[in-house]
């Protein structure tokens, strides 16, 4: 009954203050600092931050919920209330210190400063180790150089979770992780990109110039960046693959209400056996896909490793979401390749799912690699 | 122990059926009740909102109560999680079907023997399923207490209740003295959003309270539908009486219909007086279907 | 009287609620109804009528068909209150014993209504917009509920008085007959009246307003199906040549197309018109819950299945905006100045 109310709660929301808005969002590229205003009361950004720090401390199936209904309606935002709690401010949560939290957290939690992380860079991305951006110790701080590319929530981040390069000479674990906040001299945001979809999220470039953030703002310890940004990425990866089921849902439900209403040869489209197949593909996949998530969820809830878990939920969903989009469109026709209707915006939200916070070939790496390290 | 001189508030809440995804049944044109999701009245979490609003400025324990079947604790659930202090489900199959008359006589003894220290109760102005606005004020007459309808404002100064509402074309200012009764339009209080927190200590708040007819001191033949004195001989939906009349082709076109058919009334409706129209004019500017 | 037999004392009361009167024939229309019902149980139609200098609106109700009007005129009665009037006809009531009391849907009749049934522990119908007699010489109530989407026929077998609150403008009022003659019977008042526990501090008139969408007896509604806000605009111009009120959906006022005040819907304004145009509107709930009482609903859509274009009288299949500046072109064309 929880998930269930959970589920409602968020609907109503989502519908109500995003609904109306969302192609205008997705048509202008604007950010809705109004809405965000709305969510703040309303824990979606201290989503799994305890309550002690003004979260809400909810579980991963409600989580997952959360950002499903979210991004069924405005999947731009669900990326953002996503990215913002699970690889922006859960890091701290689980690598923080006590005065980190403490200066961190609730400022995060009450959505005054919407996280960000940034991996990516012009020769960095899947491979981890490309990292260029570096950080020099200087006295009791570290002098950071480096631009991050393609960083959601970038032009509207209110800190940053950065990977840069401590030790150039070990590869393996040369990298340390920050936590820059935005008014930190040295720190800038580039142009919005021009994406395909997610329009709505200011996705950027974020610049580093001689920027000198304080020792005291390095999570974990010098080297740990790749452990805490392994540590991360399992955790957003149960996001993005909550979002690819929301948009997944919003096409499918759009389809399946389209094809009851659209008649030819006399008849609902939905009459026909070829749509029905395809009505009943769509619908097994979602109900797959949310099973493979929700067991990710208990998994990482029980306290065990959940990585491959997550990979997988993470890799069925996003691949499913661009499979059921694309079936979306399909069903509706010309319309459906048009403005007029949302599926088009589905179709373009959901390719980027099977691509970011881990590709779809990085999901299997990491499947493979699970598989693999088992004793014969 | 001093008695707090709290505020006691209790809240009546009613599940209707979601109508935005009323499962119809095309053949008969019913409601397939059974089917559809349930949500919180609309009017219903107006007046709780207005409650947490006086539990924010004078501080208030609310008690939230349904009367409805086992499935009404999500509404209940989500009045705890809105702010509430304490549920009661009353569920007992046997109540079903009854009246405003007797769902009002129900609540009374469920209220008497829950809360009989209650300083306000608000109720909805009215419900979106059946609409009709009568369990709020026959509920006052029951417990016999002050009551006013489509309250819009409210506000407590001591033991006495000041209310602004509209009614029939006035604006007017009411005062009575608690204990009391209003319902609470829509007009005013939009209620807040669930918290995700409060949802979340909502459900780890413990069983809510539930009560059967027996636990309340009623029997068999004074509730439900056998003690209601309305009977409802039919329903059916107003859609399929309908003639619905389909008019294709060009806006022009149809347009021109509408004035053919419809003329008489759109003139008469408009106080303004219309051509009958010369369909031989000139055509050039008519497109094909 | 009628050739049936007139069982002594058989009445149907309807409440006067003149408050309103000329906005509100309500009381008149209810009249009229009582009229054609009575026959078919050999009844006489009253009126009754509490306040202050009343006589006016008793001689009115006796020119639109009122046989008796019972009538208590007193200065403590010169405002509108629930509590008195409920002990007013509480005991009118259970002294006349009528068998049918109808009371117009207003907001005071729906307050007061409830209350009267509570006291007589007798059922009450809400908000009908249809009133019968069946073979059995009951009442039959027709009432919506869901928003109108359903309709419920109800009966109160065996409790007396059959009670219910009827919408204004369901049915259409008597020609005002002077001729007609009618009893008057003054009702006293009790010098023991109980004091209201409710205390009316004040109570003004609303300012009156040119129209109000409420009351306007054709709405425009647009929706997002409107396409875009210049195209949203033409609506006023719609509106301006047919003397009607424009609405919006819910997605129109987000999107600021159109203000708050224009809300149709939940949270938002009630209409009851008797022409309704709905262009570009999907029919959300929210939105039709809203729609009363509307004698003719003609929907533009470029889809034929919303659910709107369902409950439409007239269902045009076409580009809202589109239709709209045709509508235009032929209005003006139309109208005789």
């Amino acid at each position: 009954m929880k998930h269930k109310a959970v589920r409602k709660a968020v609907r109503e929301f989502a519908e109500t203050e995003l609904g109306p808005i969302v192609s205008d969002l997705d048509r202008e590229s604007r950010f809705p600092w109004e809405v965000i205003a709305k969510m703040r009361p309303l824990n979606f950004f201290g989503l799994q931050i305890p309550r002690d720090y003004g979260g809400a401390d909810i579980d991963s199936i409600s989580y997952a919920i959360t950002i499903e209904e979210i991004s069924r309606v405005s999947a731009a935002i669900g990326l953002c209330v996503t990215v913002h709690n699970s690889v922006g401010a859960y890091p701290i949560v689980l690598f923080g210190t006590a005065e980190q939290k403490k200066r961190f957290l609730p400022s995060l939690a009450g959505g005054e400063r919407i996280g960000a992380f940034c991996l990516s860079e012009a020769n960095a991305g899947s491979d981890a180790g490309g990292v260029e951006t570096h950080g020099v110790k200087d006295g009791d701080a570290y002098v950071i150089n480096g631009t991050k590319i393609f960083v959601t929530n970038g032009g509207v981040c209110g800190l940053a979770l950065i990977f840069a390069v401590t030790d150039p000479d070990n590869a393996k674990s040369g990298a340390s992780v920050f936590m820059v906040e935005k008014e930190t001299p040295g720190f800038s945001v580039g142009e919005i990109e021009d994406l395909c979809g997610m329009r709505a999220n200011p996705v950027s470039s974020l610049f580093f110039e001689d920027c000198r953030v304080p020792e005291t703002h390095l999570l974990g310890r010098p080297g740990e960046g790749l452990r805490i940004g392994l540590a991360a990425l399992d955790t957003g990866r149960i996001g993005i693959a909550a979002q690819a089921l929301g948009i997944a849902q919003a096409a499918f439900d759009a389809a399946l209400k389209y094809s009851r209403e659209r008649q030819q040869f006399g008849r609902p489209i939905s009459t026909f056996q070829t749509i029905q197949n395809y009505l009943a593909d769509m619908s097994t996949e979602i109900d797959a896909g949310r099973l493979l998530l929700y067991r990710a969820c208990a998994f990482k809830d029980s306290g065990g490793p959940f990585g491959p878990e997550a990979a997988k939920a993470k890799l069925y969903c996003s691949t499913l979401a661009t499979r059921v989009t694309n079936l979306a469109v399909q069903i509706h026709g010309g319309y459906g390749y048009s403005k007029e209707y949302d599926v088009e915006r589905y179709f373009r939200d959901a390719k980027v799912t099977e691509i970011y916070e881990g590709t779809s070939e990085v999901q299997r790496m990491v499947i493979a690699r699970a598989l693999l390290s088992r004793p014969t | 122990m001093m008695d707090s001189p709290m505020l006691k508030l209790v809240v009546c809440v009613k599940q209707v059926p979601m109508v935005s995804e009323l499962p119809w049944d095309s053949k008969t044109g019913t409601l397939k009740r059974n089917m559809a999701e349930g949500m919180m009245n609309p009017a219903c979490k107006h007046a709780l909102e207005a409650a947490l609003e006086i539990k924010n400025s004078h501080g208030a324990h609310i008690t939230t109560l349904s009367m409805g079947p086992p499935m009404a604790e999500e509404i209940l659930r989500e009045s705890l999680a809105m702010g509430a202090d304490r549920s009661i489900l009353l569920t007992d199959p046997r109540m079903a079907g009854a009246d405003t008359l007797i769902t009002s006589y129900t609540l009374a003894h469920a209220i008497a023997k829950e809360c009989p220290d209650f300083d306000l109760i608000l109720c909805g102005c009215q419900t979106s399923d059946s609409e009709t606005a009568q369990v709020g004020p026959q509920l006052a007459e029951e417990l016999d207490i002050p009551a006013v309808a489509y309250v819009k404002q409210v506000e407590i100064a001591g033991r006495r209740v000041r209310m602004q509402r509209e009614s029939d074309d006035f604006l007017e200012t009411l005062e009575m003295d608690m204990p009391g009764l209003i319902t609470v339009s829509t007009a005013g209080y939009p209620p807040r959003y669930v918290s995700l927190c409060g949802l979340q200590l909502a459900f780890e708040a413990g069983d809510i309270v539930r009560r059967s007819m027996d636990d309340i001191g009623l029997e068999s033949a004074d509730v439900g539908m056998q003690a209601s004195p309305t009977r409802i001989l039919d329903v059916y939906s107003s859609i399929a009486r309908k003639k619905n009349i389909v008019l294709k082709g060009t806006p022009k076109k149809s347009v021109e219909t509408l004035f053919d058919q419809f003329g008489d009334k759109l003139s008469g409706v408009m106080a303004k007086d219309l051509k009958t129209h010369d369909h031989d004019r000139n055509d050039d500017d008519r497109e094909d279907e | 009287m009628t050739e049936k037999m007139n069982k002594p004392g058989q009445r149907i009361c309807v409440f006067g609620d003149y408050r309103n009167y000329f906005q509100n024939r309500v009381t008149l229309q209810l009249l009229a109804r009582a009229r054609e019902l009575a026959p078919a149980i050999g009844a006489e139609v009253c009126a009754v009528v509490f306040g202050s200098q009343v006589s006016e609106y008793v001689c009115e109700y006796i020119a639109h068909g009122a046989q008796t009007v019972y009538v208590a005129d007193d200065p403590v009665l010169k405002d509108y209150c629930v509590e008195t009037y409920l002990f007013l006809a509480e005991h009118l009531i259970r002294q006349y014993r009528p068998d049918i009391f109808l009371i117009g849907a207003t907001d005071f009749g729906r307050e007061f209504a409830p209350r009267v049934a509570k006291r007589l522990k007798t059922g009450l119908t809400a908000d009908c917009i249809g009133l019968e007699i069946n073979a059995d010489g009951l009442l039959v109530q027709t009432a919506p509920s869901f928003g109108g989407n359903l309709i419920a026929t109800i009966i109160t077998p065996e409790k007396r008085p059959q009670m219910a609150t009827v919408r204004p403008g369901t049915f259409k009022e008597l020609p005002h007959n002077d001729a007609a003659a009618g009893r008057i019977v003054s009702i006293p008042v009790p010098s023991d009246l109980p004091i209201p526990r409710v205390r009316l501090v004040h109570s003004e008139r609303k300012p009156p307003r040119e129209q109000r969408i409420e009351d306007a007896g054709i709405v425009i509604c647009g929706g997002r199906g409107m396409g875009s806000r210049t195209k949203f605009k033409k609506l006023f111009e719609m509106a301006r040549l047919m003397g009607a009120e424009v609405g919006a959906t819910r997605p129109v006022v987000h999107s600021h197309w159109a203000d708050h005040d224009c809300l149709v819907g939940q949270a938002g304004k009630n209409i009851h018109p008797r022409i309704l145009f709905s262009l570009g509107v999907s029919g959300a709930i929210q939105h039709t819950a809203a729609i009363h009482d509307a004698d003719l609903i003609i929907a533009i859509n470029k889809n034929p299945n919303a659910a709107m274009m369902k409950m439409a009288d007239v269902a045009i299949v076409a580009d809202a905006g589109q239709f709209c500046s045709a509508m235009i072109r032929e209005l003006k064309n139309r109208i005789r100045e």
